[in-house]
């Protein structure tokens, strides 16, 4: 019974995915759009090949995933310690709320100009800008979950006498990971989605920059397959991250 | 094996790590992985004791960046020329402000908004003559500009030199400014635009006019040199602080622009074979844009002269592009030109 849905569990997908190729191939083959509008699925596979062998794509894949990763490593690092703290302070909470979202409604292609000014060419401009786009809605996601841990949790520790480091570590920060690990995922995802506008910003490699320069060289075949590329690692990223919520001290969150 | 936080964080640490070594190679002697990948062609660079950045985008207005780079690597020269792509002007700008790189191609009416703005740069040389065309769809039966009347054309940005030979073109045919609606549109979106029905023509430099003519969507209505002779839509823009600090390797970067524009009139299939992996590009646009006939883009005559500046300028200023009147003698710098001009000896077979 269970090998039999696991089948199952990978064999719909599959079918869906095989099912949506087979349409971008009709499409292509009955020349229902014309080809500069839409290259078909094996223009994409044959530039797919091409930027392989030509190395390019290996090192785009580094060097996204390097800027991306450290991107959101420091929005972590920061956003993450930044809302526990926010969380547990009603005042600056209601102070800050404001600015908070203030930023988070700002597109990073609205950073691009400053992002070269302030951080010139290369990795640190493109970093800038994912951060600023996955920052935000990080501290917000678990400044709101600690405000909304039930007040109950809160009168048991002071009867426990639990203070400072002690509250947070043995009440708050188990309270809230569920959400933590939600949090991250979802920033994960911005910063992800990001990339093509962070790279555009005088970078000389990257998935985003590629499908940039495809553009430029008038090449939208290599445009797709950087595409595909894009949403394949995003999507496996994003599976090692879930990974997180099978943590024996996480479960409790997920299992209803 | 059962996971554990202790677990991912190390997990986390070590991913990080690798993709770290990865980027940046540590155990390569110097130099960034970037520079390596980039560069095209590696010669022997015999006697080259300084290096210099150039900015570029993949257009043939630009052209002679790439040329000089291979140049650069391949004959004997002081100064080696490393050209880096970009693929905006915005972005070109920033980065000439910031000091990213400080010798650069842009088209001449920014460069001058540039110097408005108070950025001390001066254009040192062209980049091409001609090489731009006003492209309509193929079944339009228009004949002159004034046949597109009420019609949409894009152009790629406010500040180049299309948008003011195209009024001139208006004011010559006695259209009123409004007679055309003009959007800004990315070039590479140009011919797709087009031949979607969602622009009814384009004016902006090769290789995007040829593109829609080899998709067999569009046409040439005008030429630029059929509406202004010599026409420029490209120069070569230095930062001050490089011409008063390294003189010398100004002087060699004119010299070898100046060279390479000889060396691809003369080799015009050759300098398409040689910038296709420079741009990544398909070869045979380019080529077409070279070879089919030499009045699509010129790389000759590339002394910037007082006239046809202040001819810019003076439309620039009518338009409301520009706002107020720079001094020739500030805005254009002739010194680094050399008298002689020979082609670079590029040797043919280290083309790519």
């Amino acid at each position: 019974m269970k090998q039999q849905r696991s089948k199952s569990n990978f064999l719909l997908p599959l079918i869906v995915i095989l099912g949506f190729l087979l349409v971008w191939y009709l499409v292509c083959f009955f020349k229902m759009v014309p080809a500069y509008q839409l290259p078909s699925p094996g223009d994409a596979a044959r530039s797919i090949k091409e930027e392989i062998l030509a190395g390019r794509l290996a090192n785009d894949i580094i060097a996204s995933l390097w800027r991306v990763t450290i991107g959101f490593v420091l929005s972590a690092g920061l956003g993450i310690p930044f809302g526990l703290w926010l969380g547990q302070h009603a005042r600056s909470r209601q102070a800050l709320t404001p600015i908070l979202n203030f930023f988070r409604f700002l597109s990073p292609l609205a950073w691009i100009p400053f992002a070269i000014l302030w951080f010139h060419i290369g990795d640190k401009p493109a970093i800038f800008l994912i951060f600023m786009a996955a920052f935000f809605p990080m501290v917000i996601s678990i400044m709101t979950a600690v405000a909304s841990i039930p007040s109950i949790y809160f009168r048991v520790a002071r009867d426990y006498n639990y203070k400072g480091t002690e509250l947070l570590t043995k009440v708050t920060f188990p309270a809230v990971l569920p959400q933590i690990i939600t949090a991250m995922r979802v920033s994960y995802g911005i910063a992800w989605v990001v990339i093509v506008a962070a790279e555009m910003v005088g970078c000389q490699d990257g998935l985003g920059y590629g499908i940039w320069d495809a553009r430029n060289g008038l090449r939208l075949d290599t445009a797709i397959s950087y595409m595909v590329v894009i949403g394949l690692l995003g999507l496996a990223m994003d599976r090692l991250l879930s990974q997180l919520t099978k943590l024996p001290n996480i479960r409790w969150g997920y299992d209803r | 094996m059962k996971l554990t936080l202790g677990k991912f964080i190390i997990g986390a640490l070590v991913f990080l790590a690798v993709i770290g070594l990865l980027r940046f190679h540590p155990w390569s002697d110097k130099g960034t992985v970037v520079d390596k990948k980039d560069r095209v062609h590696e010669g022997p660079k015999n006697d080259a004791r300084q290096s210099l950045t150039v900015g570029y985008l993949p257009v043939t207005c630009h052209l002679t960046c790439p040329v000089t780079d291979f140049s650069s690597k391949t004959t004997k020269t002081n100064t080696n020329f490393n050209s880096q792509r970009f693929s905006d002007f915005p972005t070109v700008v920033n980065a000439l402000e910031a000091k990213q790189v400080q010798a650069t191609f842009m088209i001449a009416p920014l460069a001058m908004k540039m110097r408005e703005d108070g950025v001390p740069v001066k254009i040192c040389y062209l980049g091409h003559r001609d090489g731009s065309e006003i492209i309509i769809a193929k079944n339009n039966k228009a004949k002159s500009l004034r046949d597109m009347k009420g019609k949409t054309i894009a152009l790629p940005s406010l500040y180049c030199n299309q948008n003011l030979v195209i009024h001139k073109l208006m004011e010559d045919q006695g259209m009123q400014p409004n007679d055309i609606n003009f959007v800004i549109l990315p070039p590479p979106d140009m011919p797709t635009s087009l031949a979607a029905g969602a622009i009814d023509g384009y004016f902006v430099g090769e290789p995007h006019c040829a593109k829609a003519e080899m998709n067999g969507t569009g046409r040439v209505l005008y030429l630029a040199r059929d509406i202004w002779p010599n026409f420029i839509s490209c120069v070569l823009v230095v930062h001050e602080d490089l011409i008063k600090e390294r003189p010398d390797v100004v002087r060699d970067l004119v010299r070898g622009i100046a060279q390479s524009g000889q060396w691809a009139e003369e080799h015009r299939a050759e300098a398409a074979k040689l910038a296709a992996p420079y741009f990544r590009q398909d070869r045979k646009v380019l080529d077409y844009v070279l070879t089919s006939t030499p009045h699509r883009v010129s790389y000759a005559q590339l002394t910037p002269t007082d006239a046809d500046f202040q001819k810019i300028q003076d439309m620039a200023i009518k338009m409301g592009i520009l706002k107020k009147h720079i001094p020739m003698s500030e805005l254009l710098d002739r010194d680094f030109i050399p008298e002689n001009i020979v082609a670079a000896p590029i040797p043919l077979d280290k083309i790519p």
